[in-house]
């Protein structure tokens, strides 16, 4: 019993060494944390008494960039401007098309700040991956945008030209038919001379980038989803399939070494 | 005081009145582009996918190896040609039954009909098991084994291969490496030079080349490697957006101004059926073809290897013909034609189809044109000389049927 006793002891003591160095550890991180809030805080060492304010320059600290983005909905959000603006200001929030003003740049920066900082073995993984993922979308976003805009280009011009080369009179005197053979003429050779332009199929490869990052991290939350659950993966799939894939192609050689070894003996 | 309008002829215009005018000849116009449109919905609400056959010529399968069936095609007649068998060879983002779309525009028919042995290589459907088959494979291996079991049944000896599209270049490459298994080799919209001449290109044409040429290496591998394949439904995207204005009014102005004609509407539904049973093609050959071939265009510079084996093009020792599409907005001609330049000038014949990609096959022009020019070109060089008509002697070394 004795013997117990004394594993017991130096469990408990084990335990306690590692609750009070787990304890002096966040300390020490706490002081870094406020250390570094003094240094951008006017005033030292009240810095951690608004939660919000310190959590905002820490992450003006960590993400400069955050500081200009969160200035764009300062405005909006801010006292009476806020309710002054009243429901435009919530559609303003709450549309993508509002956001695509400001996100693609700013925002970009500071997800690829997180994104591409340095990877720590506990903390913030989910994170990470959520930056990681949110700037793919925003690169899809920012791509399909910038691909419709050359396409939109290419509309805009062909409207233009029909206008000059068709007027009302032509069509007082032709017939809509007539008119509508002119328009698909025009918007075709607009659309095939774009489609063939270095700006379209700039937008076109990044486009085709864009999506197809999107896809991977799809593909990435699947597996993670199927390990989750015991189910074999796509990648665990496709190593056995080249596996296999290899197997044969070695045993197809081995089969025709061996018809070339037997042709020769035959000869 | 209001500005008088005048109109072309200087004449003054009741605006209203002229408005009024414009207002009804318009609708009376949108009213009968609304009657055709009705007509031809009538006909689509009352047909059946089943009603719509496509490739019905009946086949055997006589070879198989893992997904790729060979079949042959039975006779339509007692007539037997002094030929030696055809084997068609479709490539692998489509399926071969274009070549037998229907019964009045089937070159399989055309061929039977004037007593030619016809096999086909069917690729069949291609899933992520099969991600990693690449050119060794599907030249080297699988078609390769194809064209050996045709010629072991031909009593050793060699046969015919008929070559489309993507299947066309597979098929100039095995000819190339195995030549002795071909008494001739039959191409049609076969891309040889991925790079073309651009500033032959027509409007519309060459997009391909073009995309394809303005990704990298690495933009390529991320398509294959994010899906494994290159999926059917993206080829299909990129195929329907060479023709902008073509597949944005297909479904409404198209259908429209068929009136609801029934043959004018099977043909198009049967089109459409083809093109909707668009095959996933296996990543790493895809991968070949977009960055070896499209990107660096290894085969004419003699830097494709398949099988361990670098791909002479000049190594091809058989009768050739060449088809191409004198409007093909895919396969620009000049990306076919440069297979000229390899072949012995007294072996090689071109028909040059006035139509475009698919036209070569389905339109009722290339009945004539394309499978009479084959029939033509396989009686002049690859029948025996007993079977030869007579006005072949007569022919020039090489010839350009257009």
């Amino acid at each position: 019993m004795a013997k117990s006793d004394d594993n017991m002891e130096q469990f408990f003591n084990l335990w306690k060494e590692g609750q009070e160095t787990f304890l002096k550890t966040q300390q020490e991180l706490y002081d870094g944390f406020q250390g570094a809030l003094q240094g951008a805080s006017d005033a030292g060492a009240s810095s951690m008494d608004d939660p919000v304010k310190t959590w905002q320059k820490m992450v003006a600290l960590w993400a400069p960039q955050f500081e200009n983005f969160a200035a764009q909905f300062d405005a909006p959000i801010d006292g009476n401007a806020f309710f002054n603006k009243g429901r435009d200001a919530i559609f303003a929030m709450m549309d993508p098309a509002h956001w695509n003003k400001i996100i693609p740049e700013q925002l970009r920066g500071i997800l690829e700040t997180v994104a591409q900082g340095p990877r720590f073995a506990d903390l913030a993984t989910p994170q990470i991956d959520a930056a990681h993922s949110w700037r793919e979308t925003l690169d899809y976003q920012t791509a399909s945008a910038d691909l419709a805009k050359v396409l939109q280009g290419a509309w805009g011009r062909a409207y233009q030209k029909f206008s000059e080369d068709y007027s009302l009179n032509d069509l007082q005197s032709g017939g809509t038919d007539e008119a509508l053979e002119a328009w698909l003429a025009c918007a075709n050779k607009e659309l095939l001379d774009t489609q063939r332009a270095p700006e379209f199929m700039d937008a076109q490869r990044r486009m085709i980038r864009a999506s197809m990052e999107i896809k991977a991290r799809q593909r990435d939350l699947a597996e993670a989803w199927s390990e989750n659950y015991q189910i074999p993966t796509r990648s665990e799939v496709d190593d056995l399939t080249k596996i296999v894939h290899e197997l044969r192609r070695e045993l197809r050689q081995v089969k025709r070494d061996l018809a070339n070894v037997r042709s020769e003996k035959s000869k | 005081m209001m500005p008088v309008k005048r109109g072309t002829d200087g004449e003054p215009i009741d605006v209203n009145e002229a408005a009024a005018q414009a207002w009804a000849l318009a609708w009376q116009q949108m009213m009968e582009a609304g009657a055709r449109t009705v007509k031809s919905n009538a006909f689509l609400s009352r047909t059946k996918d089943d009603e719509v056959a496509i490739a019905e010529t009946p086949a055997d399968l006589v070879y198989q190896i893992d997904k790729i069936q060979v079949l042959r095609y039975r006779p339509l007649t007692d007539k037997k040609a002094d030929l030696p068998p055809v084997l068609i060879c479709y490539g692998l983002f489509g399926r071969q039954t274009m070549i037998d779309l229907q019964e009045d525009r089937s070159l399989v028919r055309n061929m039977l009909e004037a007593g030619v042995d016809v096999y086909v290589v069917d690729w069949g459907n291609a899933t992520r098991a099969d991600q990693f088959l690449n050119f060794d494979d599907y030249v080297d291996h699988y078609l390769g084994s194809c064209v050996e079991h045709l010629v072991d049944a031909n009593g050793g000896k060699p046969i015919t291969l008929f070559g489309i599209c993507e299947g066309g270049t597979f098929a100039a490459a095995l000819a190339a490496l195995r030549p002795k298994l071909f008494a001739g080799l039959a191409l049609a919209i076969t891309p040889i030079d991925f790079h073309g001449k651009p500033d032959e290109f027509r409007a519309g044409e060459g997009f391909l080349n073009s995309w394809i040429g303005n990704l990298d290496e690495a933009d390529v591998d991320l398509i294959i490697d994010t899906h494994g394949m290159l999926p059917g439904a993206f080829t299909g995207a990129v195929f329907s957006s060479l023709t902008p204005i073509n597949s944005m009014t297909k479904y409404n102005l198209g259908l429209a101004a068929m009136e609801g004609n029934e043959a004018a509407m099977l043909n198009f539904l049967r089109m459409e059926k083809w093109i909707a049973d668009r095959p996933d093609h296996p990543g790493g050959a895809a991968r070949q073809w977009l960055n070896q071939l499209y990107r660096e265009n290894a085969l004419v510079r003699g830097e494709l290897v398949i099988g361990d084996e670098k791909v002479d093009l000049k190594k091809i020792a058989c009768p050739v013909v060449n088809i191409y599409a004198l409007q093909d907005h895919i396969i620009p001609v000049s990306c076919s034609k440069a297979l000229s330049t390899f072949i012995a000038p007294d072996k090689y014949h071109e028909i040059g189809f006035p139509g475009g990609h698919v036209g070569v096959f389905v339109s009722r022009k290339a009945q004539g044109v394309v499978a009479g020019g084959l029939l033509e070109w396989m009686q002049d060089c690859l029948a025996t000389d007993a079977a030869k008509p007579k006005h072949a002697a007569a022919k020039g070394k090489k010839q350009s049927k257009k």
